[in-house]
């Protein structure tokens, strides 16, 4: 499987390491008052969608980023592959 | 008080071998430091760096390049200074010229540098290495981090067939040996 990095070009996958669904970006408020229920949702509950589904990859064997990947499940089709730090800034974070 | 100078010694013997379609050796010349960008600080550290050196902050894949020194990528804000080590600048002079523009951090003792070079040598990195080496996609500058059978690695397109191959150094024996093993089945 190639990832088109958005700055490197086309790498192999055997470069990455998998993390998991991208929703782990969004991590909740520890203090807000009803953190003891979105806290289990954050690190229990995922979706497993037959289809895109958005996930995080690092690039250990390369320039150590970490990419926000867009993959079908079923067909491993890659469809979109984004910085997470980009995607993290879009949603109001600092870095 | 005495004064005290301290020189790296190489950690493969400073070997050279000629496969005779290419050459592979151990570069022990070469003094490194990594530069961490700040952050908003990219500017100033740009123009630090044209001022001191004529060079600038390399981009994600090619490196810069003046005759004493050489910018490598290393990551989206990091990356190193590679230059001669014969005593006309060291690490520390270089790290002192940089301290209120980025983060430096000694790196010569943590990297083997292999060069490899000659008509064979696209051959022999066919069969370790997973980057695209064609002109047209790695041209000459080019930088990019990677892994060599299952050791991370940097590799630094030099000239067209010349090549600096970086890694760590507490495994450069295993580096070595498996661009030599390349080298050896590929360049006979």
């Amino acid at each position: 499987m190639i990832i088109h990095h958005p700055l490197l070009g086309p790498r192999d996958a055997a470069e990455f390491v998998y993390l998991g669904d991208a929703s782990l970006i969004e991590r909740p408020d520890g203090l807000a008052e009803n953190a003891e229920d979105t806290m289990y949702e954050y690190v229990y509950l995922r979706d497993n969608p037959a289809g895109l589904h958005r996930e995080l990859w690092y690039h250990e064997q390369g320039d150590r980023s970490w990419l926000v990947v867009t993959r079908n499940t079923v067909t491993h089709e890659i469809t979109a592959v984004e910085l997470a730090r980009d995607v993290a800034c879009d949603k109001g974070r600092s870095k | 008080m005495a004064e005290i100078s301290l020189s790296g010694a190489p950690i493969l013997g400073d070997v050279h071998h000629d496969f005779g379609a290419c050459i592979l050796a151990e570069r022990t010349d070469i003094a490194l430091i990594s530069v961490a960008i700040p952050k908003d600080g990219r500017k100033a550290l740009s123009d630090k760096l044209k001022e001191l050196w004529e060079l600038s902050v390399p981009s994600a894949m090619e490196t810069r390049h003046t005759n004493k020194i050489r910018a490598i990528p290393m990551t989206v804000d990091q990356f190193m200074l590679a230059f001669s080590s014969d005593g006309t600048m060291s690490e520390t002079d270089a790290q002192e010229s940089l301290a209120d523009v980025g983060y430096t951090t000694l790196q010569t003792d943590a990297w083997v540098i292999l060069e490899l070079k000659g008509s064979g040598a696209i051959t022999a990195l066919e069969r370790i290495c997973p980057i695209d080496l064609d002109q047209s996609a790695f041209p000459i500058g080019s930088a990019a981090r990677t892994s060599m059978e299952h050791l991370g690695a940097c590799i630094v397109r030099l000239e067209a067939d010349q090549f600096w191959l970086m890694s760590a150094r507490s495994s450069a024996q295993s580096f070595y040996h498996a661009v030599e093993t390349s080298c050896r089945w590929t360049a006979s």
